[in-house]
């Protein structure tokens, strides 16, 4: 009989061992070499008994009992140290083995990323029964925490259980979403907010820095200064092909072991089989292709013809309660497109990703119905032209509606927050509605529900076509764009009373009906959460309008005008000086002095943005945001300083707002003005913002405008002093940031809620306003901040001409 | 694996399994396994209950478990017929498909020195699940542990169905792994733990458990199977995603689960019925068993899960 030796008893040499003994059990007599001191179990099942949900005998492929009736005899716990391919034996630790054919079956090591204090005691990584044994004893005791450094399957399987045995867990993930490589944004939303219901905390873009403590693990420290206690830290960050012998024996090695189709190496009498190898430049990590791997090694150990085909993969995570399936490419790129399919109140997400009449990809979270047909159909190639417009439905389709544009409000719980003005509450509308209140008039009288600026109106609708179903009316309504059914202002509730606080958890909840938005809805929902959230939303470049994401005017030539801040509309000779050295060193072919008491230099290359910003930087100067959606200019007289009709101090004030209001983000432009006496140099009667100075203090004026509309300002409040003047001013900016619809100047949003709701906020209620000025603060404190010296300092590259217009959300 | 000496005739926790059903406004018996008790069986079959009659009346009229110790003096209705019997504890646990009641499943239990076990429901305050009550036998030390024990989203089996929104079922409760409560799980001499939420109108939290000890265990077999249409669509399937048999081992297979037809077998009525499905003549069960009981479980109005032990 011929001798076959295999290194290695993992599921890839276990399936084609029982593959060859099934197929002719007399053609090989088998010594089986593990390092660990076990034989076959199913590896990919060590989550389930980590977490207590499977025991270890249940996950046992073969027992001793099986190697015994199988004549296989066993080398368990015994490492090979050496392959003599001259003499054709296998060297272990307890002596050598002659083969005739040897199969290496080594599978794959953890990677561990090399940070200060990877090898102290209470790190460990993910790969077997000692392993999930060591993890499963580190939460011997109430209150024990647990870091897990990465966010892929293992990781995710690994805190889950680590949960379930009662240990505080944090995942540490170095991408923007869990599990990048299989799900896309909107569905790593999903499956992040499955994860934290569980407990588990995850901070997403996190980069492990050092493993803190004195003799063990007692923390992990990441590059942004954030600690997370540990007294478990495990590393689920990949894994690489364990190659050392075939490496040693002089084998061919890429970055696995080299094989053929028939899974023969560049030895003719050694194969090798499993995570090991490398075929065709491709790794595998998933148990399909695994075995059929294995039955190709068996074929192949039996003269018989066989050859291993990669074929597609899916993917499904083994966390009890968490659905999600994911297979095939679902990249975005030309010529592709999406169909989505989002039920806010189940948690599902499907996505489908078609191109030239195929399915190419799935994602799909919380509804994994038929993912075997879908991912049939991407495994064949078949054409699905026909069944296009019903293709999410799945196969069983039979006239089922699409989405329901009334599902987000559905799932709203009974404590939403509707009406944010009075505190009312989607369960007391209910109730109203229970209580005979079949319209909006009537709801309004008996809850106050949008009764005040009007915002919620929609919402309140929808509650009522909920509840009433047929009986009630939906007025038509302007939706944001064909992303969504919701308005404006449904959205903006929605982002406040269900604390949604990312684009894919907007989109998710909101009921969105593409994959990721677009250019219209994008800078909308960005300007709508970084007001709402500044502390935990962080600005997304690709969701504004290239003027802001250059934080520069792109002229109709394809370059840019640079406008540095002059605070209130002053300036001395060392700024002149140095904008006059920057035009000339540029070649700015246009000077101009605009209407806002600004210098604008027109005719700046893209490439050349960061370099003229530095240089006006190091005069002092910074970004004038004449480009924002934010405050413009503060344009300002000189008041009592020079002026014989001056009644206060105007460009001091002028200075001050802008020095307090600057960087701030608004739903449009904002223009200021103060003017030292009501002859109004200064023109603050048709600003966004003006004030104009009197002998008894200071008129406030809002809602002027002087562009396609030209409208004086009305008068919000007068002020005595000019702290009083600034807080009003500020306080008006915060309640117009946190209410006004994208796109709505202060004029516009003022005509929809009415000024005296305005005035009630601002001027009437001292605690209100004083709690919009502590908000307006809270932002500031993210966002008063030069964007151009930001930029050259962290993003000069991007102003490279070979910059990727592909990915330009809007414009 | 498994090889475990199976005493067939060994004391069982549970004495007595009903199932409740409304009828004409009342619950009627619809099936029961008494095992020989056959007096208390002829004292049940003439019994029906109003909403908030007797112990299911009162699952149902409270809509929602109801952990009972003690039948005297006690809204229990069959009290005579149980004291004779030897019955002294029970649990109803409410069927619930949305704000329909579809039936009332009811265990009796005896009290005395070796029955262990655990039949517990757990509800959520403050943002955590605590006992609410539960039945322990003899493992005094255990549920005192119980008691003083709390469970987050996402913690031990309690937290775990909390979190996850279905039943589970926890190996080795107490041997040789780090389960909360595991010392005195082990003490006690549990094994498996069977996890399942109980939904209600209205939405209060609460967790059913059911730890089986080896000596006088709950079951032998238990099974979870996946009927939610987010897995199964339309296809009026169910399909086994966990199970472990004292005499087959392990009944998950990862790779070929085990499937369910409505109406077709004791799984199949459940699915089909919605409603649990009690039975002790053996026809038709796994080899070796003589009774089994199905239980739905109903998520927002459609069936999610059902949970079956076999005895």
């Amino acid at each position: 009989m011929k001798k076959l030796v295999i290194i290695g008893a993992g599921m890839a040499s276990g399936r084609a061992l029982e593959r060859l003994i099934d197929a002719d059990p007399e053609a090989y007599d088998v010594t089986l070499f593990n390092a660990e001191p076990r034989g076959n179990y199913n590896r990919i099942m060590l989550s389930p008994v980590l977490s207590g949900e499977k025991s270890y005998a249940e996950i046992v492929t073969h027992d001793d009992d099986w190697y015994a009736q199988n004549n296989v005899t066993c080398r368990f716990g015994e490492p090979v140290t050496g392959i003599d391919r001259d003499r054709k034996v296998v060297i272990g630790t307890k002596g050598e083995v002659p083969y005739d054919k040897l199969l290496i079956a080594t599978g794959s090591a953890p990677f561990i990323i090399p940070v200060p204090g990877h090898d102290k005691p209470g790190v460990i990584a993910y790969r077997d029964l000692d392993d999930t044994n060591a993890m499963i004893n580190a939460a011997d005791a109430p209150g024990k925490s647990a870091v897990v450094i990465g966010g892929g399957l293992l990781g995710l399987e690994a805190a889950a259980g680590l949960a379930l045995r009662g240990m505080s867990v944090t995942v540490i993930h170095l991408m923007g979403h869990l599990l990048e490589r299989q799900l896309d944004p909107a569905a790593g939303y999903l499956l992040q907010k499955d994860l934290e219901k569980r407990g588990i905390k995850v901070h997403c873009q996190g980069a492990t820095k050092a493993i803190l403590g004195e003799d063990r693990a007692e923390a992990v420290l990441l590059e942004d200064g954030t600690v997370y206690d540990a007294d478990l830290v495990v590393m689920a960050v990949g894994i690489r092909p364990e190659t050392r012998a075939a490496t040693d024996a002089g084998l061919d090695v890429g970055r696995g072991i080299s094989v053929d189709a028939q899974m023969v190496t560049s030895d003719p009498d050694i194969l090798a089989v499993g995570e090991c190898v490398e075929f065709d430049g491709q790794l595998f990590g998933l148990v399909a292709p695994l075995y059929d791997q294995a039955k190709v090694v068996a074929a192949t150990l039996l003269d018989q013809p066989a050859a291993f085909t990669p074929k597609e993969l899916s993917t499904k995570l083994k966390v009890t309660g968490c659905d999600l399936f994911s297979a095939g490419d679902f990249a975005d790129g030309e010529g592709r497109e999406d169909i989505v399919f989002r039920d806010p109140s189940r948690g599902v997400y499907k996505r489908l990703v078609i191109e030239d009449d195929q399915l190419k990809g799935a994602v799909f979270y919380g509804d994994t119905s038929d993912s075997n047909w879908f991912f049939g159909l991407i495994r064949d190639g078949e054409d699905i032209s026909d069944m296009r417009e019903t293709l999410i439905f799945g196969p069983a389709y039979q006239g089922g509606s699409p989405v329901d544009p009334l599902s987000a409000v559905a799932a709203l719980p009974r404590d939403a927050e509707i009406c944010g003005c009075n505190g009312v509450c989607k369960g007391q509308i209910e109730d109203a509605i229970a209580g005979g209140a079949t319209d909006l008039g009537a709801v309004r009288a008996i809850t106050k529900a949008s009764g005040s600026c009007g915002t919620c109106t929609g919402l309140v609708e929808q509650v009522l076509s909920v509840t009433l179903g047929d009986d009630f009316k939906m007025p038509a309504a302007q939706s944001i764009c064909g992303c969504t059914d919701m308005t404006h202002e449904d959205v903006r509730r929605m982002i406040k009373s269900q604390e949604l606080k990312s684009m894919p958890a907007v989109w998710q909840e909101c009921g969105w009906k593409t994959s990721c938005g677009c250019h219209i809805c994008r800078p909308a929902l960005n300007y709508y959460l970084l007001a709402d959230w500044p502390l935990d939303y962080k600005d997304d470049p690709q969701s504004r309008f290239i003027n802001e994401r250059k934080h520069a005017n792109i002229q109709k030539d394809g370059t840019f005008s640079v406008v540095p801040r002059m605070w209130g509309g002053m300036t001395n000779p060392a700024e002149l000086r140095a904008i006059a050295d920057a035009a000339e060193k540029y070649n700015v072919p246009t000077v101009h002095v605009t209407g806002g008491q600004r210098i604008d230099l027109l005719g700046v290359k893209g490439e050349d943005l960061p370099a003229i910003w530095a240089d006006l930087n190091k005069a002092g100067l910074v970004s004038g945001h004449a480009y924002s959606k934010g405050l413009r200019t503060v344009k300002t007289c000189v008041g009592t300083d020079h002026c014989r009709f001056g009644t206060q101090d105007s460009t001091g004030l002028g200075i001050k707002l802008e020095k307090k209001l600057w960087g701030s983000w608004t739903p449009h432009k904002v223009k200021l003005a103060v003017s030292g006496c009501p002859r109004n140099c200064a023109e603050a009667t048709c600003k966004d913002i003006g004030v104009v100075c009197v002998d008894s203090g200071y008129q406030i004026g809002v809602g002027g405008a002087a562009g396609m509309d030209v409208k004086e300002t009305e008068r919000l409040a007068d002020a005595a002093t000019e702290e009083d003047a600034i807080e009003l001013a500020t306080a008006f900016m915060q309640l117009y940031r946190e209410n006004g619809k994208y796109l709505d100047r202060p004029y516009k949003w003022i005509a929809k809620v009415g000024l005296d709701w305005v005035k009630e906020r601002v001027v009437d209620d001292l605690e209100s306003r004083k709690a919009l000025v502590e908000r307006f603060e809270l932002s500031q404190s993210i966002y008063r901040t030069d964007p151009w010296a930001e930029h050259v300092k962290e993003r000069a590259e991007s102003y490279q001409p070979l910059a990727n217009l592909t990915l330009e959300a809007a414009e | 694996m498994m090889d475990t000496v199976l005493d067939a005739a060994a004391r069982t926790f549970i004495q007595v399994t009903e199932v409740w059903v409304p009828q004409d406004g009342k619950l009627v018996l619809a099936s029961g396994n008494y095992g020989d008790l056959d007096a208390f069986k002829a004292a049940s079959g003439k019994e029906s209950f109003a909403k908030g009659e007797g112990l299911p009346g009162k699952a149902w009229a409270d809509a929602r478990p109801v952990v009972l110790k003690g039948f005297e003096n006690s809204y229990f209705k069959r009290a005579e017929a149980a004291k004779e019997a030897g019955l002294t504890s029970g649990v109803a646990i409410p069927v619930f498909a949305g704000d329909e009641l579809k039936a009332v499943l009811t265990v009796l239990c005896g009290d005395d020195d070796e029955r262990i076990g655990a039949i517990e429901v757990w509800t959520e305050a403050d943002g955590v699940l605590k006992l609410d009550d539960g039945y322990y036998g003899a493992a005094k030390q255990f549920e005192w542990v119980s008691q003083h024990t709390q469970f987050p989203r996402g913690q031990g089996l309690p937290g775990g169905v909390w979190a996850a929104s279905t039943p589970m079922l926890m190996r080795d409760l107490g041997s040789g792994y780090k389960f909360i409560r595991a010392e005195s799980a082990g003490k006690a001499g549990l094994t498996t733990g069977l996890g399942l939420p109980v939904p209600v109108p209205g939405g209060d939290v609460f967790i059913l458990t059911l730890l089986s000890a080896l000596g006088t265990p709950i079951a032998r077999r238990f099974e979870i199977w996946d009927a939610r249409a987010a897995t199964m669509g339309h296809s009026n399937e169910a399909v086994l995603i966990d199970g472990i048999c004292e005499r087959e081992g392990k009944l998950w297979d990862d790779e070929n689960p085990r499937r369910a037809t409505a109406w077709q077998g004791r799984i199949g009525r459940v699915l089909g019925s919605g409603q649990p499905v009690v039975e002790s003549d053996g026809a038709g069960l796994p080899a070796g068993y003589a009774s089994i009981v199905a239980l739905p479980i109903h998520v927002g109005g459609a069936l999610s899960h059902i949970v079956a032990w076999y005895r």
